[in-house]
């Protein structure tokens, strides 16, 4: 059974990097979305297994995608890939439910170590 | 066609770079102020050189403007200007613990609109496998007359101006800034094929 992946950033370069990052048994079934509104859409209508996201974007951000998930109880592994690498902001995220914070740009090593660490692999 | 008209995938590229950045200098402004930055998408816009005064009318009633230059490998290089509106000016005076001494507001000004032209520079040179050095900061006078002047003085002729709109958020107060840099045509074709570098691997 493939594993349903949603990638949200509202760069088509960042989407394409995090793509190209993905071990090849997450590459399969892979749906992409340009901002928080999009993501929300997507999660609320279809089951997703692994949701990465990037937190400064239009329309709604990273944070509101969290606090969104949340309060819709809308459940499944999130990994934020952010340039906002605030110690703050790692902490918030996490807070918000995110298993693990990577800065951009994503490295295809860290990006697995993190799968793995959280089961994914 | 100019030599810096981008394509969307040229642009969204650079903005990508940007972003990264961007990202690091804030949390730089963050460890300086000692507080949480909200950052915000910047936005990005080219301006030609014989518009530049047109397009900055606005920001030449800045109370601050902080330039600094720059110099990286392969005629990357070129002159960044911070530009403080006034009534931001005013939270940044309280954020950096301004009371009454003018000198002492002149000089941590520098420091923070070094600090973020620095590292946004320096983590925008390593994304496109560059370096930078960096000429001292200086503050001018913000009237259009001392700017021309400042300018002018430049050893090399500017092509283009990449105006950063750079807005932060801290906590209980909240500035805007531009950030504009100036860079002269040979940097800009050079940036233009690292981007293109950079498209062919995806």
């Amino acid at each position: 059974m493939s594993t349903n992946v949603l990638i949200c950033d509202d760069s088509n370069l960042a989407r394409k990097q995090v793509l190209r990052s993905l071990p090849e048994s997450l590459s399969n079934n892979v749906q992409l979305a340009k901002n928080g509104e999009e993501a929300l859409e997507i999660l609320r209508s279809q089951s997703m297994d692994v949701l990465f996201l990037d937190l400064t974007m239009p329309v709604i951000d990273g944070l509101g995608v969290l606090q969104a998930m949340q309060d819709e109880n809308i459940s499944l592994p999130v990994f934020v890939i952010s340039a906002d690498i605030q110690p703050e902001m790692q902490s918030r995220v996490l807070e918000l439910g995110a298993k693990a914070f990577l800065r951009k740009p994503v490295q295809q090593t860290t990006l697995n170590e993190n799968l793995q660490l959280h089961g994914l692999l | 066609m100019s030599s810096f008209d981008l394509t969307e995938d040229q642009q969204d590229c650079l903005q990508e770079l940007i972003n990264v950045a961007m990202g690091q200098a804030s949390d730089q402004l963050a460890r300086y102020l000692d507080t949480f930055v909200y950052l915000k998408v910047p936005s990005i816009e080219q301006v030609k050189s014989e518009h530049l005064f047109e397009t900055l009318n606005q920001d030449l009633k800045a109370t601050a403007v902080v330039s600094q230059g720059f110099f990286g490998y392969e005629g990357i290089r070129g002159e960044a200007l911070l530009m403080y509106q006034p009534q931001d000016s005013h939270r940044l005076a309280d954020l950096l613990g301004y009371e009454a001494d003018e000198l002492t507001f002149d000089e941590q000004i520098i420091d923070l609109s070094s600090i973020l032209t620095t590292t946004f520079l320096n983590v925008f040179a390593s994304q496109i496998d560059n370096q930078m050095s960096y000429s001292a900061p200086r503050l001018l006078s913000a009237n259009q007359g001392t700017i021309s002047e400042h300018l002018n003085q430049q050893s090399f002729n500017w092509d283009l101006a990449l105006k950063v709109r750079i807005s932060y958020q801290v906590t209980d107060y909240s500035f805007n800034c531009d950030m504009v840099l100036l860079i002269p045509e040979e940097a800009i074709n050079n940036i233009k094929a690292v981007i293109d570098r950079i498209l062919e691997d995806f």
